[in-house]
């Protein structure tokens, strides 16, 4: 099994100006180090119609509200995201949509880079096996160390996860095993699990090996390898 | 505090997300996915009305549901629809001081 960089087509160029937009990195680095109900507010923003502050501030007074004064450090990470999120919102719906999927593969690779160290965190690469036709598509985060590699791929929302993306994983993790290399594969999902898990039940594709990381155990990433399965 | 109890809050936003579903619907191909992914939404708010449903909720949660009552209510994309159909309820629930 060995890793190599990604082709670089016309979709990938343009999508790796999005990635390397300083709003991504910031923006990643706020959530890495936020709470649910933060993160939440992150999904909700981004998604959103409205882009009047107060009324994200009114709609999460857990983060904003009364009680929400006593922690200044909170409160000022709770502005920032919301800051962040409506520049996000406040793109066109087509860029919206590319800098939401950067963001959580920066994210993935911030919080990573945590557990292995930012060396051992690459983005865009295929895997290559013995005998076995490469994937045209390359995962979005992958970690590279001898015989603890772990391969990702991110998602926005729930409904992001289909057939694809969890052939490609389980794939990868199979020929890996072919060749008595362990490789964890996941999903992160930007998304609740509950959500992840209804849209999971749909699946035929084998997921069964594949770790779903969701909004509220993105911390695992960064800790043990509980987030992956190899 | 408000006037209002957790089961007072919980059915003004499920009455929403019936028309939140609605919306959603309309994308034929994720049909069955919107039911599933409503009902499992509407089996959590249930959980949560049964613990608390009497419960008095404060003014600030109160306002906070209208708001994402409102927010929903300008939401005209299918598309949006459904991913709002996960996002919506994770906003209610965080602003009644309840996990996901």
């Amino acid at each position: 099994m060995r890793f190599q960089d990604a082709a670089r087509d016309a979709r990938a160029v343009v999508y790796a100006g999005i990635q390397a937009d300083p709003q991504v990195a910031r923006t990643a680095a706020l959530l890495a180090d936020a709470s649910l109900g933060q993160r939440v507010l992150a999904r909700a923003v981004m998604n959103g119609e409205t882009t009047d502050p107060e009324i994200w501030r009114a709609m999460f007074p857990t983060l904003f509200g009364a009680s929400a004064a006593d922690d200044a450090s909170a409160l000022a990470r709770s502005e920032a995201i919301l800051a962040m999120s409506l520049a996000v919102a406040d793109r066109g719906e087509q860029v919206r949509s590319q800098v939401r999927g950067a963001l959580v593969e920066e994210l993935t690779a911030q919080l990573l880079a945590r557990r292995v160290g930012p060396a051992g965190v690459h983005r865009e690469r295929r895997i290559l096996f013995d005998g076995v036709r490469a994937e045209i598509h390359p995962y979005d985060v992958t970690v590279e160390r001898d015989g603890a590699s772990e391969a990702y791929d991110c998602k926005w929302g729930a409904r992001g996860i289909n057939a694809d993306v969890l052939h490609q994983l389980d794939d990868a993790r199979t020929h890996a095993a072919d060749e008595d290399v362990p490789l964890g594969v996941a999903l992160v999902v930007f998304d609740a699990h509950r959500s992840c898990e209804v849209r999971l039940a749909r699946q035929t594709a084998p997921h069964e090996r594949t770790a779903v990381v969701t909004l509220e155990s993105l911390d695992e990433l960064a800790g043990s390898r509980t987030g992956t399965r190899s | 505090m408000s006037d209002e109890t957790f089961r007072d809050a919980i059915d003004r936003a499920l009455d929403a997300y019936v028309v939140l579903e609605e919306l959603g619907e309309q994308i034929e191909d994720e049909w069955s996915y919107v039911a599933d992914l409503t009902d499992a939404w509407r089996t959590r708010f249930d959980e949560v009305a049964a613990h608390r449903g009497e419960t008095e909720i404060s003014d600030e949660a109160s306002a906070a549901v209208d708001h994402a009552i409102d927010e929903i209510a300008r939401i005209e994309d299918p598309h949006r629809a459904i991913d709002w159909l996960s996002t919506f309820p994770q906003v209610v629930l965080l602003s009644l001081g309840e996990r996901p």
